[in-house]
């Protein structure tokens, strides 16, 4: 009776590790199709800002404003010593490549019972060298 | 008999139950292996077994010198059908939807959704629509639309569109519409680069794809993997000066009535071209009428036998006319033949290699020094000035040395080099010396032309223009450095012709003058070769100048096809170049002469 309970328990503990595992990785795939949609929302927004700041649009603005381009002559020029000017811009840089198809995830959360076994089993044999 | 008691008909109860259930699932997999929908089911298997995904990465964005985004990507969505999810009502109610949303035929799209597509061994298909000569291309749709058909989707009260799936897919947007179209260029539906910077980098832009297998098993979920990224562009043009030039530009189309123009602004110091203009404009989020021929059929496009010329400031080859007597004189000063006050008597023709030479207006302007020369334009003095006094070889140097009838170099795709016929070539005559001396004869892309010129304004170095300012990857940031093509003249000599030019701008054109700056310049005015010699009606109008003389910030070339106006440089180039200038000098923030000699001097 007690090796059926133990085993109806290491059982229970193996499906219980494995549905946990299917529900990390439902989560995964749920986050990876959720984390894309955002990626395009972002592009999308992106492009819509800049449509929206393009010079076109930005002196149709202005000029709504009450604005005009100035003349040569209408510009006051103060030197400013030791002003180095606005800062050059340096545009993002794109995302690095990534290879996180196999080896990020510990063998621990992939193993089979089996392969626990195996390993729990050689380790006895060999632990006491 | 024995008595069974409650219990034992309790076990045999559960246990019936147990095997039911076991009956259940043999029979659910017999039905599954050996059923009528046994193959359905054996598709799914290999389909989910082998699908892989092809992840494209993102291309690389393309930013002005301040950061505005020129090119970027947007998703679009292709519409493809699940079959084996299909039913009766949504066959119907997908095609009613797709014809009313997208207003397309209701027939054809009821067809494709009816075929026997899994007889076919299709399961997933990608619904097309009918484009010009019978060809069939995919619907795509943008965002707006997709997030429409999502919410039916996902509504029970809405039309039935199961089966139906929204596969996102990249699309390159330009937000700036037009402006510095031609210098983008643009990406086609497959993703391919086109022309200008979008051609010349389509390589580092569009990253490199990888291949992953699609995991939808929860259990055998992982992440996924990035491809490496295309790298991100900074250009070096600013797309406010951009915007000006072309409105310009346009206006100056208008009221010349000319066929097309090209304006270039380029600081003559480093090779950055701050905006590079051409009209007619190319709207690279409409691209297809500028595709090359052989892919326009590809696409679709309707079949036009217009073929249209791409940045023409790179690749429309011209004869520049008097806007090359810069280089001539260029030569003669630094090859020593001639001086600034070197007097030359002008009779109004000469005779080079059996061909006579005329000014112009066809006169004779009589004692001329060589700024007077210049300040009129006189054909028969150049002449005089490449065949008396610099002779053949010298002459063919100094031009070979300018970059005449070779590239750039320029990081723009489609550069073509011009054409100069030097005495090395079968066809070269005697006269050509003559010809060539005023810009007839010799042909130069715009960007050539300012390239040679800009040597002028740098101080007798010549350097390679560019377009892109950093080259942005995920290891770091890449400044390109300023490339010198060579330094044909001396720096006495640039700072002698220089003082010559702004000397005789004047005299030549009151429409190039900008108060309280100090401008060099030149205008020209080329006939246009036919096959059956010169256009007597239509002429190339030309304005090349930069500015300020001590200490030059800009160089402009300005080239009009065929006005209608008037034919001269003088009259309708000369003044786009003011207009120019007199916005340059605000938005690059260059201090009027009298104030940045205040400042130098220290006073």
């Amino acid at each position: 009776m007690l090796p059926l309970i133990a085993l109806l328990i290491v059982g229970g503990m193996y499906l219980a590790v494995n549905a946990r595992r299917a529900q990390a990785g439902r989560q995964v795939l749920v986050l990876q199709k959720e984390q894309a949609e955002l990626e395009r929302m972002n592009a999308d927004l992106t492009a819509m800002l800049a449509e929206l700041t393009s010079p076109e649009q930005m002196l149709e603005r202005a000029l709504s404003l009450g604005y005009r381009p100035a003349k040569p002559g209408e510009v006051e020029y103060i030197l400013v010593e030791g002003y180095p000017g606005p800062p050059v811009f340096v545009a993002p840089r794109p995302p690095a490549s990534s290879n996180m198809g196999e080896g990020m995830l510990s063998p621990a959360y992939t193993e089979t019972l089996g392969e626990w076994l195996l390993r729990w089993l050689s380790w006895g044999v060999g632990g006491g060298q | 008999m024995i008595d069974q008691g409650p219990s034992q008909r309790r076990i045999r109860l559960v246990l019936l139950f147990i095997a039911i259930l076991v009956l259940a699932m043999v029979v659910q997999l017999v039905r599954v292996q050996f059923g009528p929908y046994a193959p359905a089911f054996a598709a799914i298997e290999l389909v989910i077994a082998e699908q892989v995904e092809k992840v494209e990465p993102a291309r690389g964005l393309i930013y002005d010198r301040d950061g505005r985004l020129l090119a970027s990507n947007i998703p679009m969505y292709y519409l493809e059908v699940e079959v084996r999810q299909l039913t009766d009502r949504s066959q119907k109610q997908i095609a009613a939807v797709l014809s009313r949303v997208l207003v397309l035929p209701f027939e054809d799209l009821s067809a494709q959704l009816l075929r026997k597509w899994v007889d076919e061994g299709q399961f997933r298909i990608r619904l097309t629509r009918l484009i010009s000569g019978g060809k069939r291309w995919p619907i795509v749709v943008d965002q707006i639309v997709a997030d429409v058909l999502k919410g039916f989707l996902a509504d029970p009260e809405a039309p039935d569109l199961s089966g139906l799936a929204l596969v996102p897919a990249p699309k390159r947007t330009y937000p700036a519409g037009w402006l510095a179209g031609h210098v983008i260029g643009f990406v086609n539906q497959k993703g391919k680069g086109y022309f200008g910077v979008e051609g010349y980098y389509d390589d580092w832009l569009v990253g490199r794809s990888i291949t992953v297998e699609l995991g939808y098993i929860p259990l055998e979920a992982r992440l996924k993997p990035d491809p490496p990224a295309g790298v991100n562009l900074v250009l070096t043009i600013d797309i406010d000066i951009q915007y000006m030039v072309e409105s310009i530009l346009e206006q100056a189309i208008e009221d010349t009535k000319s066929e097309s123009g090209q304006v270039i602004v380029m600081d003559p110091r480093n090779g950055e071209i701050l905006a590079m203009a051409s009209w007619p404009p190319l709207d690279p989020n409409n691209y297809q009428p500028w595709l090359p021929r052989e892919e326009r059929l590809n696409e679709q496009v309707e079949e036009s036998e217009e073929e249209l010329v791409i940045n023409p400031a790179v690749a429309g080859q011209f004869e520049p006319g008097s806007t090359f007597k810069i280089l001539t004189m260029a030569a003669a000063l630094d090859a020593g033949v001639v001086t600034p006050d070197e007097e030359f008597i002008d009779t109004g023709m000469i005779e080079v290699g059996g061909n006579t030479i005329r000014n112009w207006d066809g006169g004779a302007w009589g004692p001329q020094t060589m700024v007077g020369c210049i300040e009129h334009s006189l054909n028969v003095c150049l002449a005089y000035v490449a065949s008396e006094k610099l002779g053949t070889p010298l002459f063919y140097e100094y031009l070979k040395a300018f970059g005449v009838g070779r590239l750039t170099g320029i990081d723009l795709a489609g550069e073509v080099s011009g054409q100069l016929r030097t005495p090395r070539h079968p066809d070269w005559t005697e006269s050509d010396l003559g010809t060539n001396s005023f810009g007839q004869g010799v042909s130069l892309t715009p960007i050539q032309l300012l390239t040679a010129v800009g040597a002028v304004a740098n101080g007798g170095v010549m350097v390679q223009p560019h377009v892109v300012r950093a080259v942005v990857g995920p290891e770091g940031v890449y400044w390109p450095k300023t490339t010198i093509l060579g330094r044909p003249i001396s720096a006495e000599t640039a700072e002698t012709l220089s003082l010559m030019l702004s000397e005789s701008l004047g005299g030549e054109t009151h429409f190039a003058h900008v108060d309280e700056y100090t401008l060099v310049g030149k205008t020209g005015t080329a006939q246009i070769p036919t096959e059956y010699g010169y256009d007597p009606r239509w002429t190339v109008a030309s304005f090349v100048g930069w500015g300020p003389l001590e200490d030059p910030r800009f160089s402009v070339l300005v080239r009009l096809d065929k006005p209608e106006s008037s034919p001269w440089g003088s009259v309708v180039a000369a003044p786009v170049f003011r207009q120019i200038v007199e916005r340059l000098v605000v938005m690059m923030e260059i201090p009027p002469d009298q104030i940045r000699e205040k400042w130098t001097g220290g006073g």
